[in-house]
């Protein structure tokens, strides 16, 4: 007990330095210690939603990035398809010219062959006959006398026919 | 000029039957200084844009929480024991940190031909430091208690299995007895020599003498309030663990 008075203990001063502590302690844990760790947690937990956030917000700019040029390779593939099948079209649709034209050509080059040959084989009678009156009035000539209208058409026919 | 040490704190009036001291005085005046910051950092508390001193408090708090947490290794238990840790921590600092506003010293009255020191180191009362080591003693025992039962908690101490356990259960007790005077002794040892130390370097060398000690005790402020926390928090992390001889015992059971 000596002990106790040389270090000045006394049971009402501890009661007194008891509930001061206690008093303190419960207004730290009341309002020290609650309210701030609560803001903390908000703050820590705002944050690491506002990270979150961040993280699907570049996930998502990637992912239209990529549409996007998914999109585009797609509309270039089309343009070319579009642009090969109308290359095609063209192709053909020469083509298909060129034949009508060529046919047109034939066309008129069988009709002018047929005309000419039609002009010949008139020009051919006709020279036929004028050849075989020559021919009758030389004979005429030649012979000196007029043979008889039926002799004279047998020795012309017979003579022509020679030519032939 | 003359020198006086006293071991206890000096009685300074009497309210009724109440002494009041110089320490006992002190610790309301800081417990008056914290509770007031407390109340200040409550009521101007911003969500999501701190001030200065939010941001002050906050870093001290989610620092020492988590290291409370690191040592005690739950964020379950760390939550139940963090308050007193703490706060236990913070009026321990603010206490030794207010011995070294200057001039203390110097105010004191006369009585019966002795002058009394109106200021006095707080925890230089051993009736404070001892206020609180057996809150944090008994908060281990009521702790063991808790997580082990009342027999086994008992069982831990008298312990009929052979004489050796016998024996070591009863150097457990030792132990437990032990831990009130190792906790209590080094904080109010060092701020008690610290001040006498203080004091007597005073009195011989008043001028650039003392500082290099001032120095030092301004190193065991922090420490000592820093080690009574931890140790705090290190006895009630023992006394929650359940050994692996029990975990066997229960499983055999």
């Amino acid at each position: 007990m000596e002990l106790f008075e040389a270090l000045g203990l006394n049971v009402k001063i501890l009661l007194a330095q008891l509930v001061n502590f206690a008093v303190l302690l419960f207004v730290i844990y009341k309002f020290g210690y609650g309210p701030i760790m609560k803001v903390l947690n908000d703050r820590q937990n705002k944050i690491e939603k506002g990270i979150k956030d961040a993280n699907e917000a570049k996930e998502k700019l990637v992912e239209i990035e990529n549409k996007e040029k998914e999109v585009l390779a797609e509309a270039r593939r089309e343009a070319q398809e579009i642009i090969k099948k109308a290359q095609a079209i063209a192709e053909e649709s020469k083509a298909e010219v060129v034949e009508i034209t060529k046919q047109e050509a034939a066309k008129i080059m069988a009709d002018t062959k047929k005309k000419i040959e039609q002009e010949r084989a008139q020009i051919m009678s006709e020279v036929k006959g004028e050849i075989s009156e020559l021919i009758i009035t030389a004979t005429e000539k030649i012979i000196g006398k007029k043979m008889d209208a039926q002799e004279d058409k047998r020795l012309v026919e017979e003579i022509v026919g020679g030519i032939k | 000029m003359e020198l006086n040490i006293s071991l206890a704190p000096d009685i300074l009036f009497y309210i009724g039957s109440l002494p009041v001291t110089n320490t006992l005085i002190g610790s309301f005046v800081i417990s008056v200084v914290i509770i007031a910051a407390m109340l200040l950092v409550k009521k101007r508390l911003k969500k999501d844009t701190p001030g200065k001193f939010q941001n002050l408090v906050e870093f001290l708090m989610s620092g020492s929480y988590d290291f409370v947490v690191s040592i005690i290794g739950s964020e379950k238990k760390a939550k139940k024991i963090f308050p007193l840790a703490f706060t236990l921590f913070i009026f321990i600092l603010v206490a030794n940190l207010a011995t070294f506003i200057p001039g203390q010293a110097a105010v004191t009255f006369n009585r019966e031909g002795e002058s009394v020191a109106i200021f006095r180191a707080v925890m230089a009362d051993y009736g404070m430091v001892f206020v609180m080591t057996m809150i944090t003693v008994i908060l281990v025992q009521i702790v063991a208690i808790a997580v082990h039962g009342p027999f086994g908690y008992m069982g831990k101490f008298f312990n009929f299995k052979s004489p050796l356990s016998f024996f070591l259960g009863l150097m457990d007790i030792v132990g437990e007895l032990a831990k009130i005077v190792s906790l209590s002794f080094r904080l109010f040892g060092n701020i008690f020599a610290g001040e006498v130390l203080g004091s007597v370097m005073l009195f011989l060398a008043p001028f650039f003498v003392p500082l290099p000690f001032l120095f030092l005790g301004l190193l065991s402020a922090v420490v000592q309030a820093f080690v009574f926390a931890v140790l705090t928090v290190v006895f009630v992390k023992l006394a929650s663990e359940i050994e692996e001889e029990e975990l066997v015992e229960e499983a055999s059971m």
